[in-house]
């Protein structure tokens, strides 16, 4: 029997072309990156090539510029505001995905399909309410107004998605803790709720990285520079009453994703190892 | 050990009947499984028992005291699930010791007692893996062990053997019931598999749609079974029926016919069937091993012709067609008989041996 060329090698052929097509895809992505990365430590860019190298980009690390706040208050304030929306978004989804899955109330599914109709409207949309709301309560400038906004826009979508993970714990797990001896508060935080953990740690980044990234709010809602997070500082950068300087934009840029990058990367290994190792049957 | 009494029990889901006023009791140390098919009732039941659900009506009483109202960790109860649920993110030793750590027990004494309970079910060997990494039937041991370690006083069973594989359910079935004789512990067990309510149980309630259709011991349920439910659950093969019936009288002898059938009844039988309250129309059962095959007609029976032959190695089963009402029977043959496909046979029964039941109302007459 003869076999063509590609037929002897149509696996190898195959595996080939699929990975060509995927780089095609993902290439204007993996670039754009490559160039930010590289825009950072050069003074100026032809194309792909950098025309000298300079660390001038990152000054803003050691020395104040002139018209931006301090870099480590900003970064600070980033993450003041990711870690409280996400323990606020946590702390509640955790105990109203449970509610959602197992408690029968009157009105719990209306309220599961409220959440999605809700989740459908774009949080721009309701700028000018939260601006009186937030007036109300005296929150405007203040980051406390944008953790409780971001965290409270949140929080039914990310319940909704708490309680799919809750979904998939049997009841039996739960009777067996009643069984032996448990409260059903007590059963919920020693055996369902590490159950749950993957859901938790998926809530949790997505909460963290959402607030890490928030922009809209902060933009609008927040006057002070000392109050300022890592996204008004991008912006300001790209600037309204300044020319725009695009060695600090990239190296700010990559500063203020990196932690983000960090974070995935350690994430990502920790709920892939959950799901595999997770419930059984 | 209580005796469990349960009282006009109800549970309903909206409209749905799960368990419909059903009453029964099961002694200090009895052993009572729970029969049916899925969807009857039983494993609602059970979850009453063990104050998981909360009856709609109805009281269930752990000696003298009602339960209805008491939570499960108040009614020093073990229970083993058909999925085990063990815990996954726990060690068996962990598993094993939950329950004891909520009544926040010196570790010391805990550790004695895990190890104890563990020795017993041969599962120390395995106290430091997890779940996920020991095999169904050591899961299984794991759960019972969990069950037993509060030296509880009821035990519930909810379908325990049903995930194994079917030679280490028999395994499992006699050393559950002798695990329960030697602690005897009052226990309930729920089962859709007769068999194993009738190999492991003193007494079995049948359910079915909600009701108890019997409550008996495994001989009573097997012989006297009270209707036609019961009759056909129990016992395999099932029992044979032959419906559709009349009952006619000529020259002072009985017989139930139909169009191509004609069985002569003795005379207690008949007396039976004219004393009781009836549709005048029947059905009448028989089990496999209470038929004989025969070549020639005598006095109770019938003639049929057989269809398929089941050889099981140490028994055969004949399955036969009933000649007039193409009804399909099965016969355990006596060994050594030496039948072919399609040969016209005399289906022979025994005196004492036949049940009769009215057709309308599936109750048993005799």
């Amino acid at each position: 029997m003869r076999l063509s060329f590609y037929q002897r090698n149509a696996d190898k052929i195959r595996i080939f072309l699929f990975i060509l097509i995927m780089f095609a895809i993902t290439s204007p992505i993996i670039l754009s990156y490559f160039w930010l990365i590289l825009r950072s430590f050069s003074v100026d860019m032809k194309g792909f090539i950098p025309t000298q190298l300079t660390v001038k980009n990152w000054r803003f690390l050691w020395s104040e510029i002139k018209g931006y706040p301090n870099i480590w208050k900003t970064t600070l304030n980033t993450a003041f505001v990711a870690i409280m929306v996400m323990l606020f978004e946590v702390f509640m989804t955790s105990m109203g995905g449970y509610a959602l899955s197992r408690f029968d109330f009157p009105g719990r599914t209306s309220m599961m399909k409220f959440i999605l109709v809700l989740h459908a409207f774009p949080s721009v949309s309701l700028m000018v309410a939260i601006y009186y709301v937030l007036k109300y309560l005296n929150l405007l400038d203040n980051l406390w107004g944008i953790i409780l906004l971001k965290a409270s826009l949140e929080t039914p979508w990310a319940t909704w998605v708490m309680k799919g993970f809750y979904d998939g714990i049997p009841w039996e797990m739960e009777w067996a803790g009643l069984v032996d001896g448990y409260s059903r508060f007590q059963v919920w935080r020693k055996v369902i709720l590490p159950l749950v953990k993957p859901g938790v740690a998926v809530t949790a980044v997505f909460a963290f990285l959402s607030g890490w990234s928030e922009f809209i709010f902060i933009n609008t809602f927040i006057f002070s520079q000392e109050f300022w997070t890592l996204s008004k500082y991008v912006k300001a950068t790209i600037g309204d009453f300044r020319f725009a300087d695009y060695g600090l934009l990239s190296a700010v840029g990559v500063f203020y994703a990196l932690p983000t990058i960090i974070l995935f990367f350690f994430v990502s290994k920790y709920m892939i190892k959950l799901t595999i190792g997770g419930v059984k049957g | 050990m209580p005796t469990i009494r349960v009282v006009n029990l109800k549970k309903y889901f909206g409209k749905v009947k799960a368990v419909d006023n059903i009453s029964f009791e099961v002694k200090d140390g009895e052993f009572v499984a729970l029969l049916g098919p899925s969807g009857c009732g039983k494993t609602t039941t059970l979850l009453m028992l063990a104050g998981i659900y909360k009856p709609t009506g109805g009281e269930i009483w752990f000696d003298d005291q009602l339960m209805n109202n008491v939570p499960p960790k108040y009614r020093e109860i073990g229970m083993v699930f058909q999925n085990y649920a063990l815990y996954p993110h726990m060690t068996v030793y962990e598993n094993i010791a939950f329950p004891l750590r909520a009544k926040k027990m010196e570790e010391n004494e805990i550790k004695k007692r895990v190890h104890d309970v563990a020795k017993k079910l041969m599962i120390e060997n395995l106290l430091d893996r997890k779940p996920g990494q020991i095999s169904g039937g050591q899961q299984q041991r794991v759960a019972l062990a969990r069950a037993l370690i509060k030296q509880p006083k009821v035990l519930l069973f909810d379908e325990p053997l049903s995930n194994l594989d079917a030679k280490l359910r028999m395994m499992m079935r006699a050393e559950i019931k002798k695990l329960q004789e030697d602690l005897g512990i009052t226990s309930v067990y729920v089962t859709h598999d007769q068999a194993e309510a009738m190999t492991m149980a003193s007494r079995i309630v049948v359910f079915s749609r909600g009701k108890i259709m019997q409550y008996g011991t495994p001989d009573e349920v097997y012989r006297k079974p009270k209707n036609i439910f019961v009759a056909t659950f129990i016992g395999n093969p099932a029992m044979n029926l032959i419906r559709n019936l009349d009952y006619i009288k000529e020259k002072g002898k009985a017989f139930l016919v139909s169009e191509n059938l004609r069985l002569e009844l003795p005379e207690d039988v008949a007396k039976k069937i004219e004393e009781s309250k009836n549709s005048g129309k029947f059905i009448l059962g028989f089990r496999p091993e209470d038929a004989k095959i025969d070549q020639k007609e005598s006095d109770m029976g019938f003639w049929a012709y057989v269809y398929v032959l089941e050889p099981l190695g140490r028994d055969l089963i004949i399955n036969l067609k009933v000649i007039g009402t193409e009804e399909l029977i099965k016969i355990f043959a006596e060994d050594e008989v030496n039948i072919k496909k399609d040969e016209k046979v005399f289906v022979k029964l025994q005196h004492g041996k036949i049940h009769i039941f009215d057709s309308e109302t599936e109750e048993l007459i005799i």
